[in-house]
């Protein structure tokens, strides 16, 4: 069997960490391709139901990131985010997911360096954590035994 | 007199008056139910309907919950937990103040029927209470349940029995209880992600989805529900433990900040869930990041609706 | 149907007989606690009814019908596949009689001259149900008031009740019958004995009344009564009413599928939940918790007896009564009802 590769799904804001991945991508800075990209308008768009969404249909990982505070592109949009990842981050830790599943960062779009530096810290955290197999939702992993 | 006969009567004079003079067009309070151990919320719009209103220490719902919608001038008779409800349904523009008559309550804790029935497994036909006590009697047999062996898991640990906000007290303050101190949270976060994802999938295994946690609430109160979104379908309808939890937590990161342990989602639970251990974890984070409490005053501003430049949250790089 | 009687020393060997060839299902635990479950044993008959009713083994809360694949390299691979009929053979001791006749109730939903649910029909027809009496009834239950009985026969094969540290027992089928015939019951005339006991039963539960105004009344009078509003406006909506109705029977239908295949299952559903009839464009005909409420009452006690011949859809239970959070008890709205259609 092959070794395992994770699955992250990232929600980046628009206006920073998307430009930071462009960045990095014209700058010729190599990162994992381990992640889909979600782009959001801002990090404050956010709903806790995106990121249960993504564990529930299987991916291993989930990374949110936005602009630095006081840097909001809408002028508060990340701060209200944040008062949310705070409860999401401790409800989810609390509830048992590894907190290396579940990543949040501010990486604005000058920082291509620490967007690949967090790329590759987040994929290989999550390679650590194993594949997700307690938060995927059980009627999916449909039993073809049942069907054929 | 005992204390509930008391307050009994002075709810009956209050919501008479308030009544007849106009103040209001309906009280909201509790009658005695149809079957032991239960109180149901009654709407009464008459002096003859007053009648029936009573105060015993089986009143577990939180009655803010009928405010939202309603277009009449309520008198509700508010326990320290429907109290606080009220206040935040007025702070998140759910009623309009002006409307609102609050008839508190001093409550000295509802008592749990779960923990009556461990007591006393027999079918009880009957249930009488004086103020520290309950008589529970059926088929051959009448015992004393002392109240406090027997008060809600919430009730235990209330910091607010009396209305801290209220137009008017049905009698003297309640003494406080000592404040949840979250023990058993703390030992529970001391274990491993395993262990804590077995504690609370062990806890929601009976959930039949029937949302009685969700309608019993009073914050509760957005016209389509997650759970009822259709596009795009945010949650199964089947019975999946994923489907299920993703429930649970999404219900309690609405209730976050806002809730106000009174436990009307233990009461309506068919299944005897203690769903009401998502919102303690939330609670406890409000409490350290921001040193909130809701439904103390109208003035507030709930949590996630303001920020601070400098908000902790060292978990995010 | 002839009498048998089970003595205290052949209990065990009474229930070994009962599962040879079948699962035996019986309720285990006591109060909140109480549930069927797969025994092989002597069963407890001290409980007093199960926590949810028994209509879950016929009706599971989710039950998948059809499933595909899509799989080249997998026989079959874009078809649907029926995942119907996989019912074993059980069978069901300690059900009440009350449960008893909520199942029969609606196996004429799921299976009449119009059509035949293969779900439902399978687990029904290989089940066989031995019910059991109850002797003292439940402060909340009502079944004589709903015209059934605490040793009701109805949708039943065999009826049992405590006698002596054993069984009592009736026969009520040819498939219960030959059950009991392969067990060491022993014949004997109990009619006098269970006549006399269902007697006492009906008298423990109190009078009988208000039901047979509401038979009696126009449909159209119930429908348009003034309390409707009243009667509905402590209720939460939650639905747990349905959920532990015996003859509750709704359902939603949800496809489910991801990049391999999918499934099509059914789900209970509620009516006392807007969702219930929300129309794709956005209409609603039961718009407001009023209309749910009188939905559910009037299914009950009014559209059921028409369409079954005058057999309530409520058979006394009183599990919605002990759940519902509001304590809106369907004893006081039939009784509201009686009197608002006078």
């Amino acid at each position: 069997m092959s070794e395992f590769e994770p699955k992250v799904v990232a929600f980046f804001c628009n206006w920073c960490t998307y430009g930071a991945a462009d960045l990095a991508g014209v700058s010729r800075l190599d990162y994992p391709p381990n992640f889909r990209v979600v782009r959001l308008p801002c990090t404050g768009r956010l709903n806790p139901k995106f990121i249960m969404e993504a564990f529930k249909r299987g991916a291993d990982g989930v990374w949110v990131s936005g602009c630095h505070p006081g840097d909001c592109h809408y002028i508060a949009g990340n701060y209200h985010a944040r008062r949310k990842f705070v409860l999401l981050h401790s409800l989810l830790e609390t509830i048992g997911v590894e907190p290396n599943r579940l990543r949040f960062s501010w990486i604005s779009s000058a920082e291509a360096n620490k967007f690949q530096a967090m790329a590759r810290d987040v994929i290989e955290s999550v390679r650590a954590c194993g594949p997700n197999l307690t938060f995927r939702k059980a009627n999916l992993q449909l039993d073809l035994a049942e069907v054929a | 007199m005992g204390n509930l006969e008391t307050i009994t009567q002075k709810i009956r004079e209050k919501a008479k008056s308030l009544l007849e003079s106009g103040q209001a067009e309906v009280v909201i309070g509790y009658r005695a139910g149809t079957i032991p151990l239960v109180a149901a919320p009654f709407f009464a719009r008459s002096a003859a309907d007053c009648d029936q209103l009573v105060w015993s220490s089986f009143a577990r719902l939180n009655l803010a919950n009928y405010l939202p919608n309603r277009t009449e001038k309520v008198a509700l008779v508010a326990k320290g937990c429907d109290a606080r409800s009220a206040v935040g349904q007025v702070v998140e523009n759910q009623f309009p103040k002006e409307n609102l008559y609050l008839l508190g309550v001093p409550c000295s804790g509802l008592v749990d029927p779960a923990q009556v029935a461990a007591k006393e497994p027999r079918p009880i036909q009957r249930a009488t209470e004086s103020d520290d006590a309950i008589t529970i009697s059926g088929q051959g047999f009448s015992v004393d349940i002392k109240k406090a062996e027997v008060l809600r898991r919430n009730c235990r640990t209330c910091a607010h029995r009396t209305p801290t906000v209220a137009n008017e007290l049905t009698g003297p303050e309640a003494p406080a209880a000592k404040p949840d101190d979250f023990e058993d949270l703390k030992t529970l976060l001391a274990k491993t992600p395993a262990e804590r994802l077995n504690h609370f999938k062990d806890l929601i295994k009976d959930c039949l989805r029937c949302y009685a946690c969700r309608n019993a609430c009073p914050l509760c109160y957005c016209p389509v529900c997650f759970v009822d979104e259709t596009r795009p379908q945010w949650l199964g309808k089947s019975t999946d433990p994923m489907d299920t939890m993703t429930f649970h937590l999404l219900r309690g990161l609405h209730c976050a900040g806002r809730c106000t342990a009174c436990g009307a989602c233990e009461t309506a639970c068919p299944v005897n869930i203690k769903v009401r251990e998502f919102n303690r974890v939330l609670d406890k984070t409000v409490q350290e990041n921001w040193a909130y409490e809701p439904g103390l005053a109208w003035e507030q501003k709930p949590p996630l609706t303001v920020f601070q430049p400098n908000d902790p949250a060292d978990f995010i790089k | 149907m002839p009498e048998y009687l089970v003595k205290e020393s052949s209990l065990a060997s009474f229930f070994q007989a009962l599962t040879q060839g079948r699962r035996l299902l019986a309720p285990q635990g006591q109060g909140d606690n109480c549930h069927l479950e797969v025994s092989t044993g002597p069963v407890s008959l001290d409980y007093a009814n199960t926590h949810l009713s028994p209509k879950a083994v016929f009706f599971p809360q989710t039950e998948k019908l059809l499933a595909f694949h899509k799989l080249a390299d997998k026989p079959k691979p874009h078809q649907y596949q029926d995942l119907g009929d996989k019912a074993e053979p059980t069978v069901i001791f300690g059900i009440r009689p009350c449960d008893a006749k909520g199942l029969s109730i609606s196996n004429k939903v799921f299976q009449n001259d119009r059509f035949t649910d293969p779900y439902w029909k399978g687990k029904y027809e290989k089940t066989l149900k031995i019910g059991l009496a109850c002797l003292s009834p439940s402060p909340q239950c009502f079944c004589a008031a709903m015209g059934g009985s605490p040793f009701g026969e109805v949708g039943l094969d065999v009826l049992a009740y405590p006698k002596d540290k054993g069984l009592g027992l009736r026969t009520l089928s040819p498939a219960g019958e030959e059950l009991i015939e392969s067990t060491s019951a022993e014949k004997a005339d109990l009619a006098s004995e269970i006549q006399d006991l269902a007697k006492k039963a009906i008298e423990a539960q109190g009078p009988l009344d208000a039901y047979q105004a509401i038979d009696a009344s126009k449909l159209m009078d119930l429908y348009q009564a003034k309390h409707w509003a009243n009667t509905a406006e402590p209720c939460l909506g939650c639905g747990v009413c349905t959920f532990f109705c015996p003859t509750c029977h709704c359902f939603d239908l949800q496809d489910e599928a991801n990049d391999l295949g999918g499934v099509r299952m059914r789900n209970w559903d509620t009516c006392m939940s807007q969702l219930f009839t929300a129309h794709g464009s956005g209409h609603n005909p039961r718009p407001s918790k009023v209309e749910r409420v009188r939905q559910r009452f009037m299914h009950k006690l009014k559209y059921i007896p028409i369409k079954q011949d005058g057999v309530r859809g409520c058979t006394g239970c009183g599990r919605c009564v002990v759940m519902c959070p509001a304590n809106i008890d369907i004893r006081s709205v039939a009784a509201t009802m009686a009197q608002a259609s006078a």
